[in-house]
């Protein structure tokens, strides 16, 4: 147990600065900019959406802890759903500190430079399609569906998604008047309370984190590792479990690459940005439940495809 | 709960963690600087905060609470791994070039440098009667003699690597696990299982107190 609480304090301290990061950054987009000018200009074709999201991750350098807050800023204030998407599932691997970590720890595997960066963008364009086939209602938590329709004109949400006592009541048609500036002291009050609120999720996934790796032994994950198709399954569970951001995930990989397939050293990259078990708490600030487990099966299994590919090409 | 104080005590917390030294013990060194840097940015926003919320009311989340808690209990309860346990459960894996320790003359080298030595040229005759000079601690795993290991970290505890290398116990010697150790000797030559390797064969073990970074080699 004494193990256990200090990989928990480990992984908490070692978060902590990339959460807080991000909320600086959701809140400093949301100070800076007033909101709506650049929001409606975000493309909203299904596949437009999600790649300027996922381009959008070259700005905003942050690592999945990070890019949470990011996102439900972005959601919140009403950008289309495949950019937010985009951006989340994307961005924690298509971002500069990433990519060059990537290239620090395998220099002499050039393939996998190309190929981190690629797979994670057709995963993000493949689950923001997937996703944003579901209604609002269906895919986006609670309190994030009322924050986001406030920043929505009544015209565009459809009858049934409406709150009852506005049904009837007469459309506001009328362009906004130019947004004005939020003062940095909202600005403060709003993230303060973000960060908090996410704090408390991050901690209840970095317990869960730390719980299974104490009691599950790497070693049995690593004996599969040189079949092909089983060696990626373990490093996709080694990838959910370790939950360590993803801009340091590069040096934790290069403690087995020389022991699994290339596929299965790929998965571990790719899917350890998307999902985890640090993340799964982080998530439900977002997606409803529904949505996640879409989120962790799709995934899962694009990620299980890409990986069969590479050990098919490479092995 | 004034959500300043929150703030306050997250910051605490962290510039606590490295004012203490526990930081050295969770996280490689190389991301010191940030975890402070967050730690002095969460006691500025609580100062701001606490101001802020002078003569206001409100509602205050369980999470927030739960996460309350949960930072009194950090503050609290030190970490105190076993380190044994730890790298009983990983694989062993050091990937960084050997480069240095073929440089470095054999009694200066760490015994992570030893490790990268011995796996990058596995001939043990090569090295055979080297004097050594290392300190680690005592790592056994099922069905194995103990070790004098290392562990190595690239960001926290979660990812930490083991490193260990065989030795030759003298007969009075009773290695205590996570028990750690300074041993001065020479590399020898011993066949176990048809296999033959290098091992640490001790003149004077000496035990010391955990180093104030242990996670550096």
């Amino acid at each position: 147990m004494a193990t256990a609480w200090a990989i928990f304090q480990g992984l908490l301290l070692e978060s902590l600065p990339f959460l807080l990061l991000g909320v600086l950054i959701a809140g400093l987009a949301r100070w800076l900019v007033p909101q709506g000018t650049w929001i409606e200009r975000l493309p909203k074709n299904p596949v437009l959406a999600p790649i300027t999201g996922a381009l959008m991750g070259f700005a905003l350098p942050a690592c999945e802890c990070g890019n949470v807050p990011v996102a439900r800023r972005l959601l919140a204030s009403g950008a289309p759903l495949g950019t937010a998407f985009g951006f989340l599932f994307a961005a924690p691997v298509l971002n500069p500190i990433v990519l060059a970590s990537t290239w620090a720890a395998f220099p002499d595997q050039r393939w996998l430079l190309i190929a981190r960066p690629l797979g994670a963008f057709l995963l993000a364009v493949l689950l923001s399609l997937l996703l944003t086939r579901l209604s609002e209602t269906q895919l986006l938590e609670r309190a994030l569906l009322s924050e986001r329709r406030m920043s929505q004109p009544l015209s565009n949400l459809g009858l049934l998604e409406r709150s009852s006592g506005l049904i009837g009541a007469p459309l506001d048609t009328k362009a906004p008047a130019t947004p004005k500036r939020v003062s940095l002291g909202m600005v403060l009050d709003q993230s303060s309370r973000e960060f908090l609120d996410l704090l408390a999720l991050l901690v209840l996934g970095c317990v869960i984190a730390a719980l299974v790796q104490t009691w599950l032994p790497r070693s049995w994950l690593l004996a599969v590792g040189s079949a092909p198709t089983l060696s990626i399954l373990a490093l996709m569970v080694l990838a959910i479990v370790v939950s360590v951001c993803s801009s340091v995930d590069a040096f934790l990989a290069l403690g087995f690459a020389a022991q699994v397939t290339p596929g299965a050293l790929l998965a571990f990259l790719l899917l350890g940005p998307v999902v985890d078990l640090k993340l799964a708490g982080l998530f439900t600030v977002l997606l409803t439940p529904k949505a996640i487990a879409i989120t962790a099966t799709a995934a899962s299994l694009g990620v299980l495809l890409i990986g069969q590919w590479v050990n098919l090409w490479q092995l | 709960m004034n959500r300043g104080v929150l703030l306050l005590l997250w910051g605490w917390i962290v510039i606590w963690s490295i004012y203490s030294g526990r930081l050295d013990l969770l996280l490689r060194g190389a991301f010191h600087s940030l975890v402070g840097a967050s730690g002095v940015a969460l006691i500025l926003a609580g100062i701001v905060m606490f101001h802020r919320s002078i003569g206001r009311r409100e509602r205050t989340p369980w999470t927030w609470f739960a996460g309350a808690v949960m930072a009194l209990l950090v503050l609290a309860i030190p970490p105190n791994p076993s380190f044994s346990d730890l790298a009983s459960t990983r694989p062993e894996g050091l990937p960084e070039p050997p480069d240095l320790a073929f440089v470095l003359p054999p009694e200066q080298r760490t015994l992570t440098e030893w490790v990268r030595l011995l796996r990058a040229q596995p001939d043990p005759d090569l090295v055979e009667g080297n004097p050594v000079n290392i300190s680690g601690f005592v790592l056994k795993r099922e069905g194995q003699p103990p070790q004098i290991a290392r562990l190595t970290v690239r960001c926290c505890l979660a990812d930490a690597t083991p490193a260990g290398l065989p030795v030759a116990w003298p007969d009075d010697a009773n290695p205590t696990t996570n028990a750690w150790l300074s041993i001065q000797g020479h590399m020898a030559v011993e066949t176990r299982q048809g296999i033959r390797r290098a091992v640490v064969v001790p003149t004077t073990i000496t035990d010391i107190p955990r180093p104030e970074r242990p996670l550096e080699p």
